[in-house]
């Protein structure tokens, strides 16, 4: 079902413009050109978010909060084996996508597990990539309460998550 | 952050850093050659929607909501608001991101601080309001799973259950910190 809205989205506009009669092609480009310059001015961000998180990630410090918080995590009702893919959400999108097909093939697509690592993935972002890029081009330094309300409000999906991965 | 783990580099694996670095910013670039290809598209799509007078049309639906949640007055600044939100609704996440940096740039004031509405917004974007997990349907498939779409259900409780948090923890600093303020004076 769902591979058809995208196209149907664009089928209706399209269709819509047509009918209110808008040149379209015109419009699309207009609209085309601010990508590359968006995409120009967010570019430093991004860099140097993946590079922080990199060196996190080779320098071990990631690994050793895994053992320092799963005990946390078990009494939450969490699985540890969870740890890395919750520790890492935050910061990176296609890293940790990567950690998720690694827990699709361990335990296999169907397993509680990966059930959990679903939803989680699910109901997460990327906050640090979001708030990085969102206020790279304001005049913004301090974002205040912002990131630690999104983390804890994450950190409770997660919990809700691995609950309801049980029930249903 | 990164103090921290050169720190630690430096007496574990002094070698690794600098090509770990040069990966991750080469690996940075080739998701912004991406998502300049995605942005094209989506940021063409919006200019379409705005040229055709639909998005005034979608941001009047949202209209009530956005000025409750974000209390947020001026128009076009509501427009782009309900584009960004309905993008993430939709699941197209690249999509929204345009508009995001958009608003957020409507909506800072230069005091050099996020405001209300801002942090309403991150924590919004940042708690996810995906209706239709997508991409993560597509990767249980791949993986060979007999049943790829029963996290749905689970997916859309947990996000509804995290935006609401957001929104009403948002809220609650909020009125905490007035009060805080209007007690001081």
């Amino acid at each position: 079902m769902s591979n058809y809205i995208l196209p149907i989205l664009f089928l209706f506009l399209i269709l819509y413009c047509i009918y209110k009669k808008i040149n379209t092609y015109d419009h699309f480009v207009k609209g085309a050109k601010g990508a590359i310059k968006l995409v120009v001015e967010i570019f430093p961000f991004i860099a140097s978010i993946l590079i922080a998180v990199a060196l996190l990630r080779v320098s071990g410090i990631t690994s050793f909060l895994v053992k320092i918080i799963s005990p946390v995590f078990k009494l939450l009702g969490i699985p540890p084996q969870l740890c890395e893919l919750i520790i890492l959400r935050p910061f990176t999108g296609s890293g940790s996508y990567g950690i998720l097909e690694n827990i699709f093939s361990t335990y296999g697509a169907d397993s509680y597990i990966s059930r959990c690592a679903s939803v989680i993935m699910g109901c997460s972002e990327t906050i640090f990539y979001v708030a990085t890029i969102y206020i790279s081009q304001t005049k913004v330094k301090k974002l205040l309460y912002a990131i630690p309300v999104a983390l804890f409000c994450s950190f409770v999906g997660t919990i809700i998550a691995c609950l309801l991965c049980r029930v249903i | 952050m990164m103090l921290a783990s050169i720190l630690v580099l430096l007496v574990t694996n002094p070698s690794a850093m600098l090509s770990e670095m040069i990966g991750s910013s080469t690996q940075a670039l080739d998701l912004c050659i991406e998502l300049c290809a995605i942005y094209v598209i989506w940021l063409g799509f919006v200019e379409l929607l705005d040229a055709s007078g639909l998005s005034e049309k979608l941001a009047k639906l949202l209209r009530p909501l956005i000025k409750k949640i974000f209390k947020v007055d001026n128009s076009e600044i509501q427009k782009i608001i309900a584009l960004n939100l309905s993008a993430n609704m939709l699941g197209i996440g690249n999509a929204s991101t345009p508009m995001g940096i958009r608003a957020m740039n409507a909506l800072d004031d230069k005091s050099g601080k996020a405001n209300f509405s801002m942090i309403m917004l991150i924590v919004i974007n940042a708690t996810s309001i995906q209706l239709l997990p997508t991409t993560i349907i597509g990767l249980r498939t791949s993986a060979g799973s007999q049943n790829p779409a029963d996290i749905i259900i689970p997916t859309l409780i947990a996000t509804i259950c995290t935006t609401l948090l957001g929104i009403f923890l948002v809220h609650l600093i909020d009125k905490i910190k007035n009060k805080c303020k209007r007690r001081r004076k």
